[in-house]
């Protein structure tokens, strides 16, 4: 999983793109080294003033830097970046967090040019969610800027940002997930070809994608001469306010009875609501975790009572409206501790890129102090038929405690499952809950909701 | 002149021909702002706000 260097440090597998420099760990702490070939655009992002304007507007990652020995020769420097507390990937994000994502890139590279740099990548994932906004964690993703030059990341922006945002906006929202098949972003002749006709008559999906795609196509593997290849500053000011304007039009809102209308739809009360609300506050106090997940955290109701503990709440909910509206309202109330994101429990994230090392799996990005799993356990159990035991397994290897809601047969949201197919489930039951469990966990405390059926059980992993 | 990049990434031919294309075009609209802005200047007019910082783009 990790190439050893010098002895004792461990250069991180997925960070070899770039030749300007590395990450690598070394006794579990964080670090990166920048190459000689890179000292000159380091000196300048430091010295220019853009590193403490980025890092007073919150869309770089601070670093410090320190006295480490370099990983291998090459080094002009070593560097420690502060950690985000959870590595998330663009097919994961929501819509609103793939465009504030967008427009972050293109913040910074109007800052850089005003001090006279460029970015010389604009990769999605380079930026990750810290403290509820998207921040740059590639300190080397800069270049002294040349005049003349043309922008090297336009490529990469269009087909990182722009193009899965148009089609998540003019298609369907699901279309991101393209970005877990396309590790370099979507292709634009695809895009190109998925999104309806009538882009052709927004100036910015028309240049930026159509026409695009249509030079990318006839002029495939033929060089282009450099020299000549130029275009001025003002040219690109004008082409990264184009870019811009096109992305902040771009919007979506997922129509329907679901918007907003998430908790009308459960079938317990109030009351009922509000003790799982207490539950879950007390026993994330008790214990104070670090890291919760919440699988299954709907709009973020529940993650919001566990984040009070101080934790670091991963909101996780398979519904990209759900998570729109979670991260909507992360931002309109500045909340620092919780970050939604989309995930099908049934089928997680996978590892992926070069050698499956470049993009971590979710069970990679893991362990959790605390996982919450609350009106979860018969989507899982029931509608894709997971047997209990396994269920017990897949938690105890990715959480210390557990915090899990046993949804009874006679719940009417199980009955609605077993509704259209045959009950084949004779040991989805309390007794049978339990037992499975008992297995990997032994249990702190468990309460019956009041005013349901349902109940609660705390659980630790043995 | 050649340009001395670090050339990590590859921008592609027809990628780096249509953004010069599209660029001077829109780079033309971003000279007219500016001295459009010059022009209210010099009649003592309150400059163009086009080069302002979008300092909260991303913050709001």
């Amino acid at each position: 999983m990790i190439m050893r260097t010098t002895p004792g440090t461990e250069q991180l597998p997925a960070s070899f793109r770039d030749p300007s420099g590395f990450l690598f760990s070394r006794n579990g702490v964080l670090y990166r080294q920048i190459n000689q070939i890179y000292a000159q655009d380091y000196a300048r992002l430091m010295e220019s003033g853009l590193y403490g304007n980025l890092i007073k507007a919150g869309l770089l990652i601070s670093h410090a830097e320190v006295e480490q020995a370099p990983a291998e020769r090459s080094a002009f420097r070593v560097i420690q970046p502060e950690r985000v507390p959870f590595v998330s990937y663009p097919y994961e994000w929501s819509f609103s967090q793939l465009k504030d994502a967008a427009r972050a890139t293109l913040s910074i590279q109007k800052r850089a040019l005003k001090c006279g740099m460029t970015l010389k990548d604009a990769n999605a994932y380079n930026i990750q969610f810290a403290r509820g906004l998207p921040v740059l964690i590639d300190t080397l993703s800069f270049a002294i800027y040349e005049a003349g030059k043309p922008w090297d990341a336009y490529r990469q922006f269009c087909q990182h940002f722009l193009a899965p945002l148009a089609l998540m906006s003019y298609r369907d929202v699901r279309l991101n997930q393209l970005l877990r098949v396309y590790i370099d972003g979507v292709p634009l002749d695809l895009a190109s070809d998925l999104l309806p006709a009538r882009t052709k008559f927004n100036f910015g999906l028309l240049t930026h994608i159509h026409i695009h795609a249509g030079a990318q196509k006839r002029y495939a593997d033929k060089a282009v001469n450099m020299p000549t290849a130029r275009m001025s500053q003002q040219a690109m000011t004008g082409l990264i306010e184009s870019l811009e304007n096109t992305v902040k039009k771009l919007e979506w809102k997922p129509a329907g009875t679901e918007w907003g209308d998430y908790y009308a739809k459960t079938n317990y009360s109030d009351d009922a609501f509000q003790h799982k609300k207490d539950l879950v506050r007390a026993w994330t106090g008790d214990k104070k975790p670090r890291l919760v997940w919440d699988l299954g955290g709907n709009t973020g109701v529940l993650s919001r009572e566990a984040a009070a503990c101080g934790a670091q709440v991963i909101s996780f909910d398979i519904d990209p409206a759900a998570v729109e509206q979670n991260y909507r309202l992360v931002r309109k109330n500045k909340e620092e501790n919780i970050l939604p994101l989309v995930l099908d429990l049934t089928n997680p994230s996978p590892a992926l890129g070069w050698d499956h090392q470049e993009r971590d799996s979710f069970s990679a990005r893991g362990p959790a102090d605390m996982i919450l799993a609350l009106a979860v356990i018969h989507h899982l159990a029931i509608s894709n038929n997971v047997p209990l035991p396994q269920l017990a397994g897949f938690f105890a290897a990715r959480s210390k405690w557990l915090a899990i809601e046993f949804v009874p047969k006679s719940d009417s949201q199980v009955q609605r499952l077993l509704a259209s197919r045959k009950d084949i489930f004779p040991d989805y039951t309390k007794e049978g809950f339990e037992k499975a469990f008992s297995t990997y966990f032994h249990v702190i405390k468990s309460e019956s909701l009041r005013d349901s059926e349902r109940i609660l059980y705390f659980m630790e992993a043995r | 002149m050649h340009f001395t990049l670090h050339p990590y990434l590859d921008p592609g031919s027809g990628s780096l021909l249509v953004q010069i294309l599209i660029a001077v075009l829109l780079g033309l609209g971003v000279a007219l702002r500016a001295s459009w802005g010059t022009i209210k200047g010099f009649f003592g007019k309150k400059k163009s706000t086009g080069e302002d910082d979008h300092a909260d783009d991303t913050r709001d």
